[in-house]
């Protein structure tokens, strides 16, 4: 029996050129005008719109046979989303992928950002499930049209009172509003308060792809990024005094938790908590491994 | 030495219509024929050739039935709708070697600036000037967060001056407006119209659906502001009851068209055309 290849089988990063070349004329619009939505025609994949095509056609649309790959999901590598878009790629367009940030020339990602600064030569692709940040508070799609062509921003600026108002401070956890450029408000998606000042005036071009809602925008580097905030009530990212990695004692990255049970234990077990971003992590273990070792 | 009063709007050649029209429009349409509609073509000639002057702390009255034009009108100086034919030029009182600005020619992006800065408006039915899903405070926040005020504590200060200015308890600054009576939300519109400081504030029906006591208390309010601030306000009632407690001077409109302006008690003393004559009669 004859070995069918991969190139055989599908079309290099499996959606068709002309599909391609309008992903990317659509891109470098969005690069053009930073933080715009640029509507395109988000194009059918063998995954459920919602698991990330839109950042998948992106990568599928730039993506040559000599990059290497990065996919992550919540920062992490091996998530069952992050591995079946990576084998995705890896089978239809048989480019090199890794799990080491610095090693990827396009990274795809999903709810994080890399704890790693990235470079001039990467490019970070995000999936995004909601694109507007109007809909807070105008959930008719053609009036938020007009008010961005307006930059009528009055009404987020009221939602953001509003949150003072309630909750006592900016309770925004995700998805937190920013001004690209000082002209368009953008929605970061829902990476955490922590990630949002890695967009600010970055070496790296942040690209953003909706396929349920058809929408590209764009951050290129050297961008203004700020976020909304008062002079009173400032914009904070995520800090808990105290929290430590258990696996490689990091105290400046972000920090996810989970419960360990001991049954023995008073309370049924106890809470640890371990950097989201895990190859970093798993990095910053071997390095101080490798530097014990050294020593002794 | 005679002083003459500073011009802030002067509405020239105005006209709005919704359809494509044809010759015969101004042959059957207008006061003389009680229709604005042609029933040639069909098109609706919404106001045809405003024109009026409007003073530094002069309240001006548009007064006419419904279907009159006198709210779109309104809604053209509200720079809502954008005139067919015709100027809107203000003139900034705060600057008096400004030129004067064609409104009707701005940009989208202008013509929002002007409206947050310049003008305040308040709607007869308060769901069209306020958010119900914020609160109070919110909506009257809305104006001064689009004018860059970036620090929660003024504010809220601000609002809170408002509020009292406006006979609305403070301490319900933080309160969804379903909460608020009619006159109250009036009130509210009015504080978030006021937050601006603008120069000229458009009363759309601002008393229509109260009741007597609470129309009272609001046209109270409103005549005080006036007073206080030397507002200039353009107000539109089919009420002359209103017209007349408010506005110095009146236009009345029928079918699109002008009918009839001047002094308001001259109108409501001597009307001239016969359609005043028979509102004033109807009021009366």
């Amino acid at each position: 029996m004859t070995q069918t290849s991969p190139s055989q089988l599908y079309n290099f990063a499996f959606i068709d050129e002309d599909s391609k070349r309008e992903v990317r004329r659509m891109t470098l619009k969005a690069v053009a005008i930073p933080g715009h939505q640029i509507p395109f025609a988000s194009r059918d994949l063998p995954i459920a719109r919602g698991w990330g095509t839109g950042g998948l056609q992106i990568t599928m649309a730039i993506i040559q046979p000599e990059d290497t790959l990065k996919v992550i999901d919540q920062g992490d590598d091996e998530s069952v989303n992050a591995v079946n878009l990576r084998r995705l790629l890896q089978r239809t367009a048989g480019v090199a992928t890794t799990t080491d940030t610095d090693a990827a020339s396009i990274v795809q990602t999903r709810h994080r950002i890399p704890e790693e600064a990235m470079r001039a030569d990467q490019i970070l692709v995000l999936q995004v499930p909601m694109v507007d940040p109007l809909r807070w508070v105008e959930p008719n799609l053609e009036r938020a049209t007009v008010m961005h062509g307006e930059a009528d921003y009055g009404r987020m600026w009221v939602y953001m009172y509003e949150s003072v108002v309630k909750a006592g401070d900016l309770r925004i956890a995700s998805q937190y509003p920013v001004m690209v450029a000082g002209r368009y408000l953008m929605d970061t998606t829902p990476i955490p308060r922590w990630d949002v000042p890695k967009l600010h005036m970055a070496e790296t071009l942040f690209l953003f792809g909706a396929g349920r809602e058809k929408r590209i925008y764009a951050v290129p580097p050297h961008t203004s990024v700020v976020p909304l905030e008062f002079a009173d009530y400032r914009f904070k990212v995520e800090y808990t005094p105290g929290q430590q990695c258990r696996r490689c004692g990091a105290t400046d990255t972000f920090l996810t938790s989970h419960f360990v049970v001991q049954p023995d234990a008073p309370n049924g077990g106890h809470w640890v908590s371990s950097c989201s971003d895990s190859s970093y992590c798993t990095k910053r273990v071997l390095a101080q491994t490798v530097a014990t070792e050294e020593i002794s | 030495m005679t002083h003459l009063a500073t011009k802030v709007l002067h509405v020239e050649h105005l006209s709005k219509q919704y359809g494509p029209g044809c010759a015969r429009c101004a042959e059957y349409t207008g006061p003389h024929h009680h229709s604005s509609q042609c029933p040639i073509c069909g098109t609706v000639h919404a106001c045809v050739d405003a024109n009026f002057t409007l003073h530094q702390g002069e309240v001006l009255g548009i007064v006419g039935e419904s279907g009159s034009g006198k709210s779109t009108l309104l809604q053209m100086i509200n720079l809502a709708i954008a005139p067919d034919h015709g100027h809107i030029w203000y003139h900034e009182p705060r600057d008096d070697a400004a030129q004067a600005v064609d409104l009707a020619t701005m940009n989208a992006f202008a013509k929002r600036t002007f409206r947050n800065d310049r003008l305040g408006i308040v709607y007869q039915r308060p769901e069209l000037g306020l958010n119900m899903r914020f609160t109070v405070g919110g909506n009257v926040a809305e104006k001064l967060l689009l004018a860059n005020w970036r620090h929660v504590g003024n504010i809220r200060e601000r609002i809170r001056d408002l509020m009292q200015q406006t006979e609305l308890p403070p301490e319900r600054i933080d309160d969804e407006p379903h909460t608020f009576s009619g006159g109250m939300l009036q009130r509210v519109q009015i504080a978030k119209a006021l937050s601006s400081s603008p120069s000229l504030l458009l009363l759309d029906e601002v008393t229509s659906g109260l009741d007597l006591s609470v129309q009272a208390r609001v046209l109270d309010l409103i005549r005080r502001i006036q007073w206080e601030h030397r507002m200039t306000m353009l107000l539109v009632s089919h009420d002359l009851g209103v017209i007349k407690q408010l506005a110095r001077r009146t236009i009345v409109m029928k079918n699109g068209h002008i009918v009839e302006s001047g002094l308001t008690d001259q109108i409501l003393e001597d009307p001239q055309h016969p359609y005043t004559q028979l509102l004033v009669s109807s009021a009366l």
